[in-house]
């Protein structure tokens, strides 16, 4: 039999968290699953982002140039196009291509093509892609002020819409990862609360014996945050696993649906915000519990 | 040692457990605190640890003022006294010697010493071979022994007893008793509250007798009634 001061701490907490095994277990496996929770609402928001992100990318400007423009002129369009602010990506695309490319999407039907023989009749044209899909009506109507700009075509419903969908579900997904979180916190802060409460003759005790707060406070604080770390490390198991589980399946059943990887950068956010939260929830949830138990 | 000067102690309940107390024990002395259920021995005891604060009067122990001293002071003020209760108050899940070293470690105390300290104490009170065995595995008289050890493992100025032989029988009581006794040969001033009405007979040491909150008698070498 050993006894310090200087590993009191950390012997401790390994010792009363190993004396209170069921209540340790419960408030661990509470915090997984918590915090499991949290994950899931923080990789729902992602997706909702990115699924956003890649759909706004496929909004495209079409102008058309007019029949008679040179190519010093189309030239010209796509420059002035570059410099209005919000656009990403400018394409010109010659008639010759845009015959082409109607000749690839009706394939093996090209010869409903043959008739137009060696006249086209499509006219060149500017591809414009907008950093944000809300700059798509500016952007078009700054294009149709150019001179050599025939018509300018968007497709302005889907483009508002997509807008107006993508801040809503950002809300929504946002709004569900507080509640999420809140729920955890309270959970957890419960939890701890109860573990604390059961323990307040063990805290009597150490004052009566002349032990300061700090020293009561310590364990049960290193406590909270281990088991804070703890139920953090599973639930993310728990979330990276289910995760990898329905891309994986996701991804052959409904390979069209961007989904976003979980790499390094997604993985190391998520369990930030898990081991976060768990960290925080069991230092406050310790400190205001035993508070009530420390008052003389 | 202990001053109380015009102590009156009144519970939120309104019940008024002491009324207008003055008390004087000096150093070294051994006093036995008597009187009926309820006359105010516990409330007395538990003034001199500061778990209570008088609701009028003074009360000093060791020199200090305990009505004036912060909350942050009386971990230290408890580091000189031991207490010891009726039901013992171990922690349940700490083996004796983790008992005892654990009043051991608060002050700051570590290492060898520490063992040493314990084993000695133990030894004193007939359970260095128990030292691994839990609470529960104890029996009465055994596990107020280790409360004891625990009171004096840190040579306290002054030892508290509320009902110490309460819940054992009468040998196992004098066992008690003898043993603090015994700390009290080696300088520790003892107060005790207690209904061991042989004992105190027997022992022959100041009595002090309350009845509804007064002190009713003081008797320097009394008995348990008059």
């Amino acid at each position: 039999m050993r006894y310090s001061t200087s590993g009191y701490l950390l012997s401790e907490t390994g010792k009363s968290i190993w004396r209170n095994k069921m209540s340790s277990f419960l408030s661990c496996a509470t915090t997984a699953l918590s915090l499991f929770l949290l994950g899931v609402a923080f990789l729902i928001n992602i997706n909702l982002r990115l699924m956003f992100t890649v759909v706004q990318s496929q909004m495209e400007i079409q102008a058309y140039l007019r029949a008679d423009a040179t190519l010093d002129q189309a030239a010209s369009v796509v420059q002035a196009v570059k410099k209005i602010p919000g656009v990403s990506d400018v394409k010109y695309v010659s008639k010759a291509e845009a015959l082409e490319e109607l000749k690839a999407m009706f394939q093996d039907k090209a010869s409903v093509l043959e008739g137009l023989g060696e006249d086209n009749p499509l006219p060149a044209s500017v591809r414009v892609k907008t950093a944000a899909a809300e700059d798509v009506p500016r952007v078009a109507a700054e294009i149709k002020k150019i001179p050599t700009v025939d018509d300018v075509i968007y497709q302005e419903e889907a483009s508002r819409r997509l807008m107006s969908l993508g801040r809503a579900s950002q809300l929504v997904s946002l709004g569900g990862m507080l509640v999420v979180g809140l729920v955890a916190i309270m959970v957890i802060g419960n939890s701890i609360r109860l573990t604390i409460d059961s323990r307040r003759h063990e805290i009597a005790i150490m004052k009566l014996v002349g032990a300061t707060d700090g020293l009561i406070v310590g364990p049960f604080l290193m406590e909270g945050v281990v088991l804070g770390v703890l139920g953090g490390l599973f639930g993310a198991g728990m979330v990276v696993g289910l995760y990898t589980w329905v891309v994986g399946g996701l991804e052959s059943a409904l390979p069209f649906i961007p989904v976003a990887r979980l790499n390094m950068d997604t993985a190391g956010r998520m369990l930030g915000i898990m081991l976060t939260t768990g960290v925080a929830v069991g230092v406050v949830g310790s400190v205001t519990s035993l508070r009530r138990h420390l008052d003389v | 040692m202990i001053t109380l000067r015009g102590v009156t102690k009144q519970y939120g309940t309104g019940l008024l457990a002491l009324q207008d107390v003055n008390l004087e024990v000096k150093k070294g002395e051994f006093v036995f605190v008597v009187g009926p259920s309820g006359a105010g021995k516990s409330t007395l005891i538990k003034l001199l640890y500061r778990e209570e604060v008088p609701t009028r009067g003074q009360v000093i122990v060791g020199g200090k003022d305990l009505c004036k001293m912060g909350r942050r002071e009386v971990p230290f003020l408890r580091r000189r006294i031991g207490v010891v209760f009726q039901d013992y108050r171990l922690l349940p899940d700490r083996t004796v010697g983790e008992n005892v070293a654990f009043a051991l470690m608060v002050t700051g105390y570590g290492g060898r010493d520490l063992q040493k300290s314990v084993s000695q104490v133990l030894s004193m009170v007939g359970l260095r071979d128990r030292q691994n065995a839990y609470p529960s595995e104890l029996s009465g008289g055994e596990q107020q022994r280790v409360a004891l050890a625990r009171a004096l493992v840190r040579n306290p100025d002054l030892l508290l007893a509320d009902e110490p032989s309460g819940n054992l029988d009468p040998q196992t009581s004098l066992e008690i008793f003898k043993l603090i006794e015994r700390a009290n040969m080696y300088g520790t001033t003892v107060v005790v509250a207690t209904h061991a009405r042989q004992i105190v007979d027997s022992m022959r040491k100041r009595v002090v007798e309350l009845k509804k909150g007064v002190i009713v008698r003081d008797a320097r070498r009394g008995a348990y009634d008059y």
